[in-house]
């Protein structure tokens, strides 16, 4: 039997084939139909809610692959929200509004890096001529910086970052903090872990993560934390405490008052520009 | 026993879909910045060959061949392909969602993937199929056995290419060529050390 030689006529065989088509879009759709009846999933309705109110932002900070990973873990009730540093904390009430739980109050934060030492201040060990990224460096005696804690400033951190917010000038990364969503991939990616969160609202930071004594961190860096303790006996409200020859702010304390940064003889606590990057999130 | 062996040799190695035919290009170039997603991608591609050619052989050689619109082969192959991933989609979805979780993402990327639409075109072509047979007859079981090894090879590359893509990353590429262009120069030279198989004599 030949379907298209019913008739000479050309119109006609152009009718035969669209029909053709037509039949077999029929039941191949009838076909999909039925197997999507059949095997239909029953999304749950909370997981797509949730995902409406996630920031989106697919960073991976939380540990999930992707934010519909996320959602899907919240609404099976494991998982914390305040695991997603991404999301704004309105749109997280919501999310716990969704969960029928209750929201811990919580502040924004960003990634610091807690190194002030770069290509000028920190000593260096020898010259690294190999392959140009912190974790190929940091596998080489440690780096090549005399600092076991200093930046290496290969830019592992920019790399991973999926804001653009870390810029490396002179061999030291810094994190932009109004681009910073504190998903925490350069805290993984750093292979010294230099990099910490902070409150955003933070008004000082310490410079410095090196935990060897004063008369060995004044051999290497000219901007090392030599652990004199001026800054924790000079705050007058008591937000500065001695550990591991470092000095821990407590924020919940901190009043902003400068003083430490003015005692500081070696200049690593920072001040740091709060006003304008808090005015330029709720412009 | 000849012919399994000059199927199973032409399919992965001296006709070789990327290689050799350049099918599948997209995938072999998209996703294969890691060995795990190229890994996905290969069995995905294998699982839907296999299925496709399943279909597809039957269909032109019992309906379309003996009612004379055998031409309007490509048009029908992609309209049958296209549903059936979709179904298998479907099915994935349900029966396995852990399964589903690793290959079905990249299930919708192969509707139209020009590698299983190549293989479902090879096997009905009797001047491809026939350098292979060396007089057997053809039939549904070749077929099958031709996709499911096609769909091996395109595994074998696409894991080849990732692996070095992944040792690239170590090192600093000038700017010039970083990303792609490095991409490109290495499927090249996979390909060249593939042009060797071509000698193999069936």
């Amino acid at each position: 039997m030949n379907l298209l030689e019913f008739t000479t006529q050309t119109w006609i065989t152009v009718g035969i084939v669209a029909a053709i088509f037509a039949g077999s879009a029929l039941v191949i759709g009838a076909l999909i139909l039925v197997v999507s009846k059949v095997f239909k999933v029953d999304v749950d309705e909370k997981i797509t809610k949730i995902l409406e109110n996630l920031a989106g932002a697919n960073c991976g900070g939380c540990g999930c692959s992707g934010c519909s990973g996320f959602a899907t873990k919240l609404a099976s009730g494991a998982g914390d929200i305040s695991d997603c540093h991404v999301t704004s904390p309105e749109k997280k009430a919501e999310i716990a509004k969704i969960l029928g739980i209750e929201l811990r109050d919580e502040e924004r934060t960003v990634a610091v890096v807690k190194c002030n030492g770069g290509a000028t201040n920190c000593a260096e060990k020898f010259e690294y001529n190999g392959n140009p990224t912190c974790a190929s460096c940091a596998s080489l005696l440690g780096g090549n910086k005399m600092c076991a804690t200093a930046c290496l400033g290969c830019g592992d951190c920019k790399e991973v970052c999926p804001e653009n917010a870390i810029e490396i000038t002179d061999k030291l990364s810094e994190v932009n903090p109004d681009l910073c969503i504190s998903c925490g991939a350069c805290m993984s990616a750093c292979p010294k872990q230099i990099i910490e969160r902070i409150p955003a609202s933070a008004p000082v930071y310490v410079a410095c993560s090196s935990k060897c004594k004063g008369k060995d961190v004044m051999s290497v860096c000219k901007v090392g934390c030599i652990a004199c303790g001026l800054c924790a006996k000079s705050c007058p409200h008591g937000a500065i405490t001695m550990v591991d020859n470092l000095p821990s702010i407590d924020y919940s304390k901190c009043t902003g008052c400068l003083t430490c940064v003015s005692k500081c003889p070696r200049k690593i606590i920072i001040k740091r520009d709060v006003a304008k990057t808090e005015e330029q999130k709720t412009a | 026993m000849g012919t399994f062996i000059a199927i199973v040799l032409a399919a992965v190695l001296t006709n070789n879909f990327i290689t050799v035919k350049t099918y599948g290009i997209c995938p072999f170039l998209g996703v294969s910045k890691k060995t795990s997603s190229a890994l996905g991608m290969g069995v995905a591609v294998t699982v839907v060959m296999v299925l496709a050619t399943l279909v597809t052989y039957p269909v032109y050689e019992y309906v379309m061949k003996p009612l004379k619109f055998d031409f309007l082969e490509i048009i029908f192959f992609i309209f049958i392909i296209a549903a059936l991933v979709q179904m298998l989609e479907k099915i994935i979805q349900k029966l396995s969602p852990s399964l589903y979780n690793t290959m079905g993402i990249y299930l919708p990327l192969i509707t139209t993937n020009c590698a299983v639409l190549g293989v479902a075109e090879l096997v009905i072509n009797d001047g491809t199929m026939e350098q292979f047979l060396s007089g057997a007859s053809m039939n549904i079981g070749w077929a099958v056995l031709y996709s499911f090894f096609a769909g091996l090879g395109f595994t074998l590359v696409m894991i080849i290419m990732s692996g070095m893509r992944e040792r690239l990353n170590y090192y600093k590429t000038p700017k010039a060529l970083a990303g792609f262009p490095t991409a490109m120069v290495t499927a090249s030279f996979i390909c060249m050390a593939f042009m060797v198989f071509t000698y193999i004599q069936i």
